[in-house]
């Protein structure tokens, strides 16, 4: 049965009426389906979400029609949408409305005036459901990221919706809680047949379980197909968000496999080990030598000890570290583990109470105030909106220098020339990264420090971030990267150090570290580990899987 | 006549002088008791006004976000003494009209009752940072005075110091003096004066620099999301 | 002033689990007659009990408001002799006026009153967190108490927020350590102004997600995660029994107190000792449940 239809929907954003946002949709979402929208960010995939709810219509002209059970979504009642339509968004913090659990997630109820009765039993039934009795009566500034935004879920579920639309529902959460957060979704749509229509960057959670993907790109869908066929025409299409999609498909595509493709890292492992066998000629690529030794770090901790207030416990309890100048390193690790403190620490912004920190070989405490931050140490925060003070990119980039020649080479390095005359937060996840990185970039750090840099970015963003990071790292520049992300790690970076339990638990290359790991590794790495050895990109082990096949691997974007 | 005008009637010309005729006739500080009574019936009809007024979504949350604002001032800038709240609810009502002006006052004196720490003089602070709203409001968007920086900042200096003020410093002769007379409500007002004086020019500073950015930032909101507008052309 | 979080962490406290509508009730109760009161053995009443219950919810620390308070009390005492000359005993002139004994009682009186309107008022905030208000006056204000259930919300995020941005300004060499007061203010304000752009800017996202989930869409109902229980409604029927024969003795005169000229306090008859044990009754009942609770635990737990 039909459950949304979208007929000939066009749309563009008053002002510039040139560019259509949306450009002639048509689609049917019959009930009960989980449909995946990806691409690239700006491609649509938000507008196009919007129009499946009245109340978040965005003004501007549009043409064409939803319908929603067969009825124009127009004339369907506010309080029949709100209830029937559900609608998450990408920021768990901001959709939290009210300050305790219990309120929020009756919130919902209260608005269409439920009575107080089954008020009480729809919100224990949801509370159960979603396992929110225990905190019911928290406040919701308490919660963590991802409690948060099942909260966010659970307050939308409570109405009984028929269809669930979610817009990037991870983008801000770490991989745990993303995970976390997908399989509840996925359990949703399984258990209780809802329709679910959702736009995710992080497609390996959810791409195997659902019935379409579609792929948008300058507001057209381009793309409308199962998953299993779902790799084979993005390749056909040369389109750029193959890279987005799981390390199987991507490894299947680009060593130009036959037969299924393989979508979760069971069946990637099955189809390898039926291609190749289980012991292939060509085991493992040639690896970068692991100097241990670092002689004259950029940056160097010995026995770092850190608590925020006196009685708290410890978060740092011994960090040593030691980066070796021009090179990217990375620091992986849980949650609230103390990697962010050891980058404040390092800014001098916390100040641990035993060990030593150097700094190109002088110690910290050494530096004259303001020495610091000229041409030598800049972090950028994980929230990059918390260094922008100002009304447009040009006037931020200004208030570090005025030199505007060394503006105007940075802003192109950076890639952010068209945004100059924007408002900062008028930019998207990416944008705003890149603006960030190139304020900062201003003060010519030779250590840079970046905190989470890939949170909310789309996987083409990352890679074009990723070659900023390797111009820089040209240059000369160390670059410090605290992050969750090691799908981008494992390609990027040149040594990765684990954080664990208040310290740095080991420091390797990528493939040393990521191949000895058997869960906390990357997928191609989980897919790949019975046939190759410390093969942990999607790249490492297409190359590998043609080199045993006979030909040779060139890289294909 | 609209019913909110009937309402504001009768809480003035029925309500208020009951309340003060029955309070008159209490033993001990019944006069606490009846100050509280009647600046509750003051507010009703602003509060009413505003249930009334069916405020939409993106407008409650910016509200929401002003009131927060005042409350948290204190923490933002720890600075000693420097109190931003005065100028922040004020710039509320020059932006969004007399009615919003005192709604989030009075709802940032009660956040920040229970954020702080709770105080016996609670309704005395909600009537009269809600006043100081109100009359910011009434100053800027119906008699148009012009959003200009220092008019602001000397609007916001005479407001906290002769509006304000003194309305907190009457609690004082409800709270804490023997009785109501105009010695004790001069011997309250005299003791606050020097406060108010003080806290007249942080409200002058604030308005100063941070005045004009606000306004812009809220302007921006507005354009942007189209807050006044929007929902009548869906 | 210390920071306290909107729901603090209140000691196990037996009168709060009942409905805060009862609680209300008792405290509107108390603080009415805690000011109507200008009978010393009232005052008492008053003054013991609602220092037993301060201590009773903040354990010694009480200790330290009352240290605080003292100086107020001394004042209020003392000062209104100055603004207040009657009274048949002359103790001493001062700018030639005269400073009676009976305006220096009188003064004592007030300053006791405030003491114990102060006190209940803080055993109230203790014991009443913003959402049990809002819980109460949502259905007849559910915009204002949305409204407030909002801020309640943005608060903690803004202060976390103005640290985030504080850091990160620290964190590219901008934070104005050690610099003059001035320049400390305008980093301030500049940090003022990115939080407000900031927060404004995720207001519209709290705004969608309101209208998503059918904000304004009807009339709104205001679901109340407390029930009047059993308990509850013999609680506030005993307490308007109490509340009404205490307001009898009070209203019908009965324990009148005069300061001016001279003193005219009613004598301890049948009526007022009933009228203070009734009234100490009332103000005990919160801390009498406590005791209670304590009780009835040991009791079950190790079966004395």
């Amino acid at each position: 049965m039909e459950h949304f239809k979208i007929r000939d929907l066009s749309f563009s954003y008053s002002g510039n009426s040139e560019k259509k946002n949306l450009d002639k949709i048509n689609l049917t979402i019959n009930k009960g389906e989980f449909v995946i929208i990806c691409g690239r960010t700006g491609s649509g995939k938000t507008t196009l979400l919007r129009h499946f709810k009245t109340a978040l219509t965005p003004y501007g002209k549009r043409s064409g029609e939803v319908l929603f059970n067969g009825v124009e979504l127009e004339k369907v009642g506010a309080g029949e949408q709100a209830a029937k339509i559900g609608y998450v968004m990408q920021n768990p913090d901001e959709q939290i409305v009210t300050d305790k659990v219990w309120h929020e997630l009756a919130f919902g109820l209260e608005s269409l005036g439920c009575e107080q009765k089954s008020m009480r039993s729809r919100v224990a039934e949801m509370a159960c459901y979603f396992g929110i009795q225990d905190w019911f009566h928290k406040s919701t500034a308490e919660l963590s990221g991802g409690q948060k935004q099942l909260l966010n879920l659970a307050g939308v579920m409570v109405m009984q919706p028929e269809a669930l639309i979610l817009d990037e529902p991870t983008a801000q959460l770490d991989p745990i809680a993303a995970s976390d957060f997908l399989n509840t979704v996925r359990k949703i749509n399984a258990e209780l047949g809802i329709t679910v229509v959702i736009t995710e960057h992080r497609l390996e959670d959810i791409i195997p379980y659902c019935d379409r993907a579609l792929v948008m790109e300058n507001g057209k869908i381009i793309i409308d197909e199962s998953p299993k066929g779902l790799g084979k025409l993005l390749q056909e299409k040369k389109s750029p968000m193959l890279y987005a999609m799981p390390a199987p498909m991507r490894i299947f595509c680009e060593a130009d496999g036959r037969g299924e493709c393989p979508l979760t890292v069971r069946q990637g492992r099955d189809w390898l080990g039926s291609e190749l066998g289980d012991n292939p000629q060509i085991k493992e690529l040639t690896e970068p030598e692991f100097n241990k030794e670092v002689k004259a770090p950029a940056l160097s901790l010995k026995e770092l000890w850190f608590r925020y207030e006196k009685d708290s416990p410890d978060i740092l309890r011994g960090v040593s570290l030691n980066v070796p100048q021009g090179s990217i390193s990375a620091i992986v690790g849980g949650n609230a583990a103390g990697k962010t403190t050891t980058l404040k620490a390092v800014c001098g912004i916390c100040k641990p109470y035993r060990g030593k920190i150097k700094i190109f070989g002088k110690a910290l405490n050494r530096y004259k105030y303001g020495e610091l931050f000229n041409k030598c140490v800049s972090m950028l925060p994980q929230d990059p909106k918390s260094i922008f003070v100002k009304k447009s990119v040009r006037e931020e980039l200004y208030e570090m220098t005025n030199d505007s020649e060394k503006i105007n080479e940075t802003a192109s390095l950076c890639g952010i020339t068209e945004l100059f005359e924007r408002h900062p937060f008028d930019l998207s996840g990416g944008e705003l990264q890149k603006a960030a990185l190139a304020k900062i970039l201003l003060s010519e750090p030779k250590l840079l420090l970046l905190d989470e840099p890939t949170k909310g970015m789309d996987a083409v963003f990352k890679k074009s971030f990723a070659r900023i990071l390797k111009k820089l790292k040209e240059r000369g520049v160390t670059i410090l990267i605290v992050s969750h992300d090691i799908e981008f790690l494992a390609e990027f970076a040149d040594r990765i150090s684990m954080f664990f339990d208040g310290g740095i638990l080991t420091t390797d290359t990528p493939q040393g570290f990521f191949g000895q790991n058997s869960f906390y590794t990357t997928a191609a790495s989980r897919m790949s580990r019975d046939i190759f050895k410390n093969a942990v990109t999607a790249e490492n082990v297409a190359e590998l899987y043609l080199k045993n096949k006979g030909n040779t691997y060139e890289k294909v974007r | 006549m609209k019913k909110s005008d009937k309402l504001l009637l009768a809480v003035f010309l029925v309500l208020i002088p009951v309340t003060l005729f029955i309070g008159g006739k209490l033993p001990g500080k019944g006069y606490y008791i009846t100050g509280i009574a009647v600046i509750t019936e003051l507010c009703a009809p602003f509060f009413a006004s505003f249930e009334k007024s069916k405020p939409q979504a993106r407008e409650l949350a910016v509200l929401a976000v002003m009131c927060a604002l005042a409350v948290a001032g204190r923490i933002v800038i720890p600075i000693p003494h420097f109190k931003a709240v005065f100028a922040l609810i004020m710039l509320t009502g020059i932006s969004f009209g007399a009615n919003a002006g005192f709604i989030v006052g009075a709802a940032a004196a009660f956040l920040s009752n229970f954020f702080y720490g709770q105080g016996a003089y609670m309704p005395w602070q909600m009537m009269a940072y809600g006043a100081g709203g109100m009359i910011a409001g009434f100053a800027f968007c119906n008699f148009k005075f012009p959003k200009k920086p220092w008019i602001m900042a000397v609007f916001g200096f005479f407001a906290t110091v002769f509006w304000i003020g003194p309305l907190l410093d009457c609690s004082h002769m409800f709270l804490a003096m023997p009785e109501i007379s105009l010695a004790s409500l001069a011997a309250s007002l005299a003791s606050g004066f020097p406060v108010n004086i003080s806290q007249g020019v942080c409200t002058a500073i604030t308005m100063l620099v941070f005045g004009k950015p606000l306004i812009e930032k809220l302007d921006r909101i507005k354009l942007k999301y189209g807050i006044s507008e929007a929902e009548n052309g869906l | 002033m210390s920071e306290r979080s909107i729901d603090n962490s209140m000691k196990q406290d037996a009168f709060s689990k009942y409905h805060p509508a009862v609680n209300l009730l008792f405290f509107a109760g108390a603080v009415c007659l805690g000011a109507l009161f200008r009978h010393p053995a009232y005052l008492i009443a008053a003054m013991c009990s609602s220092l037993l219950y301060f201590f009773a919810l903040n354990g010694l620390k009480a200790l330290k408001t009352i240290l605080v308070l003292l100086p107020t009390l001394i004042f209020i005492t003392l000062i209104n002799p100055l603004l207040n000359t009657r009274g048949n005993t002359v103790l001493f002139l001062i700018f030639k006026r005269p400073y009676t004994l009976e305006a220096l009682i009188y003064g004592a009186v007030v300053a006791c009153i405030f003491f114990i309107t102060v006190i209940w008022v803080n055993c109230f905030g203790k014991l009443f967190t913003a959402d049990r208000i809002i819980c109460l006056f949502g259905n007849i204000l559910p915009n204002l108490c949305l409204l407030l259930a909002a801020s309640g919300r943005i608060l903690p995020k803004l202060i976390e927020n103005s640290k985030q941005i504080a850091t990160a300004r620290s964190s590219i060499g901008k934070g104005g350590e050690k610099e003059a007061i001035k320049d400390k203010l305008a980093l301030r304000f500049k940090i003022l102004s990115a939080l407000t752009s900031v927060s404004l800017e995720n207001s519209i996202v709290t705004g969608d997600s309101m209208k998503a989930r059918g904000f304004a869409a009807g009339k709104r109902t205001s679901f109340k995660p407390y029930r009047m229980t059993y308990c509850d409604w013999l609680a506030a029927g005993i307490m308007t029994a109490m509340l009404a024969a205490v307001f009898g003795v009070l209203l019908g005169g009965f324990a009148y107190a005069e300061y001016f000229p001279g003193f005219g306090i009613a004598e301890m008859n049948g009526r007022n000792i009933a009228g203070v044990l009734i009234y100490s009754g009332y103000l005990l009942i919160p801390s009498a449940l406590q005791i209670k609770e304590k009780i009835r635990w040991s009791i079950s737990r190790y079966g004395i």
